[in-house]
């Protein structure tokens, strides 16, 4: 395939980006991190992770749902109350 | 002919058409596919990345709890495939102006997809090293999207767009994409076209609960809308199973708050949403099913279950042992550990009681969507006291609108359930043929 010119040089010289888009894709960078280093010592349920990282609960799920999704970690079993999931890490 | 004229006849072709259709939810999609097929040359007008409107989003649908993508992917793949009719994706109609020749000339906006259309195979490697997330409004913010994107796994067109506000402008997805068809450089497109006749299938707008604030939507993470429970419910799920947005645990107990925005003058739809009650009574059904330890309490003020099958289907749902309350909520309070406290009086007592439940979904109405009225030029589209579009001949035209050439379908005049949609948008279909061939 005929290979084109980067357009992204171009676009750059006419749009800035937003200091929010910055500061949101390091806070995503950064819980992304804290979760998955969390989760190489084995599975565990989101409020196991979020005591250990010291994120909130809710952006505990947020985030894990978004590495479940963007397939970083995957379900590995139900706790014994059938309340809480456990995620790991997926083998890639 | 030779390859000048034929570029020419093609250009021809893309701007003169004998239908305009605004939205391609299931009603525009309907109605499309119906003029294509007896050989009218359509132009079906969306303003998402994706035709299928808010049904290709649903997980199943009653009476018949069957898989809504089932129903809608065929349907909106045929349109899509259709050699009468033309699509435009994140476009929006500016203008509408009648002509001398009672010809309706158009202006339409398409915004760019920074993705070349034709080149996009769908394989998502752009996806995979974008390194920006945003909310993914397609799962009604119960997760994240990057910023270069599919909509959905179902969406068509299955090609990536870029959601530029939300770029980072790093280039990692243009450096991975085999097929090279990232380009930053498209802009807006202004485009003009005729048509002989509009047909305005712009459906409706879901009610907002945040305004009402005894509810504690948007304050309290296990207050959700139905809609989002309609995602958890979907196969194209935003979570590994129906689950708490607050900490991700299995809900036990759930709510439903029926006639959340409906029949309601203080939030100024005074108007029964006519499905709530319903796709409720479904979602109860689907979470018996989901989590079978669950207990479905479902608040409402009375039950409408009007159509064919559904008060059978509602009965079904209490013989599977959903707990239908007649009772109206008065207030919505969060405990430390996301359980909500539903305080409501039971209509048959006349009682105010307080009952806890882990989870509460908003039966959200639905509401006008009148924007397109602006459009038109040197005349007014006409709309009812609800703002949905006026039918002055209701009961022998249905799909007829105030002004000559212009008809309506779905639930842009106002609320209905699915079959209801269909068949609005076959009459708008049959009564555009009979005004194309009066036209000829």
């Amino acid at each position: 395939m005929e290979k084109k010119e980067k357009t992204i040089d171009i676009i750059k010289q006419e749009r800035k980006v937003s200091p929010q888009v910055l500061e949101d894709r390091k806070t995503y960078s950064r819980n992304r991190k804290a979760i998955m280093e969390v989760l190489k010592a084995g599975p565990k349920s989101i409020p196991q992770v979020a005591a250990e990282t010291q994120l909130s609960l809710p952006d505990t799920t947020y985030f894990m749902m978004a590495l479940f999704k963007f397939g970083d970690v995957q379900v590995n079993s139900l706790d014994d109350m059938d309340e809480y999931y456990f995620y790991e890490l997926k083998k890639k | 002919m030779t390859d000048n004229q034929n570029a020419a006849a093609t250009c021809l072709d893309e701007t003169q058409f004998d239908v305009m259709v605004i939205g391609a939810g299931i009603a525009g999609a309907e109605s499309a596919l119906k003029l294509g097929d007896m050989g009218y040359k359509v132009l079906l007008v969306e303003k998402e990345p994706s035709i299928g409107g808010k049904m290709i989003l649903l997980s199943k649908v009653f009476p018949t709890l069957d898989c809504a993508a089932c129903i809608t992917t065929p349907k909106v793949s045929e349109t899509a495939r259709h050699p009468n009719i033309t699509i435009h994706t994140l476009t929006e109609v500016d203008t509408i102006q009648r002509n001398a020749d009672r010809h309706f000339s158009v202006q339409l906006t398409k915004k760019p997809r920074y993705v070349v259309e034709k080149d996009c195979t769908g394989c998502q490697e752009c996806e995979n090293v974008c390194p920006v997330i945003t909310k993914d409004q397609f799962q009604f913010d119960l997760t994240a999207r990057k910023a270069v994107y599919i909509p959905f796994n179902i969406a068509n067109p299955r090609i990536a767009l870029i959601d530029i506000e939300n770029c980072m402008l790093c280039g990692a997805c243009e450096k991975a994409c085999p097929s090279n068809c990232i380009d930053f450089t498209q802009k807006e497109q202004q485009l003009q076209i005729t048509a002989k006749s509009v047909i305005v299938a712009t459906g409706f707008k879901l009610f907002d609960p945040i305004s009402i604030e005894r509810y504690g939507y948007g304050r309290y993470k296990n207050v959700i809308t139905s809609m989002q429970m309609e995602r958890e419910l979907a196969p194209t799920r935003p979570y590994n199973n129906v689950l708490r947005p607050s900490d991700g645990k299995i809900p036990d107990k759930i709510a439903y708050v029926f006639c959340t925005g409906s029949r309601d003058h203080t939030v100024g739809n005074p108007i029964c949403s006519q499905v709530c009650c319903m796709y409720s009574t479904k979602q109860a059904q689907l979470l018996m099913g989901a989590l079978p330890m669950a207990d479905i309490s479902l608040y409402y003020i009375n039950i409408r279950a009007f159509g064919k099958g559904y008060n059978e289907f509602y009965l079904q749902a209490k013989d599977m042992g959903a707990n239908y309350v007649k009772g109206k909520i008065g207030k919505i309070t969060e405990k430390e550990n996301g359980n909500l406290i539903l305080r409501f009086e039971d209509i048959l007592t006349g009682k105010v009681t307080e009952k806890e439940h882990d989870m509460v979904v908003l039966s959200v109405g639905l509401l006008a969507n009148p924007a397109i009225t602006q459009v038109f030029k040197g005349e007014k589209l006409e709309l009812d006291p609800i703002n949905y579009i006026q039918q002055p001949n209701m009961l022998q035209s249905p799909a007829q609108t105030s002004l000559e050439g212009v008809f309506v379908a779905g639930t842009a005049t106002g609320p209905m359930d699915i079959p209801d949609t269909i068949m609005s948008a076959g009459a708008a279909a049959t009564e555009t043929s009979s005004y194309l061939k009066r036209l000829s």
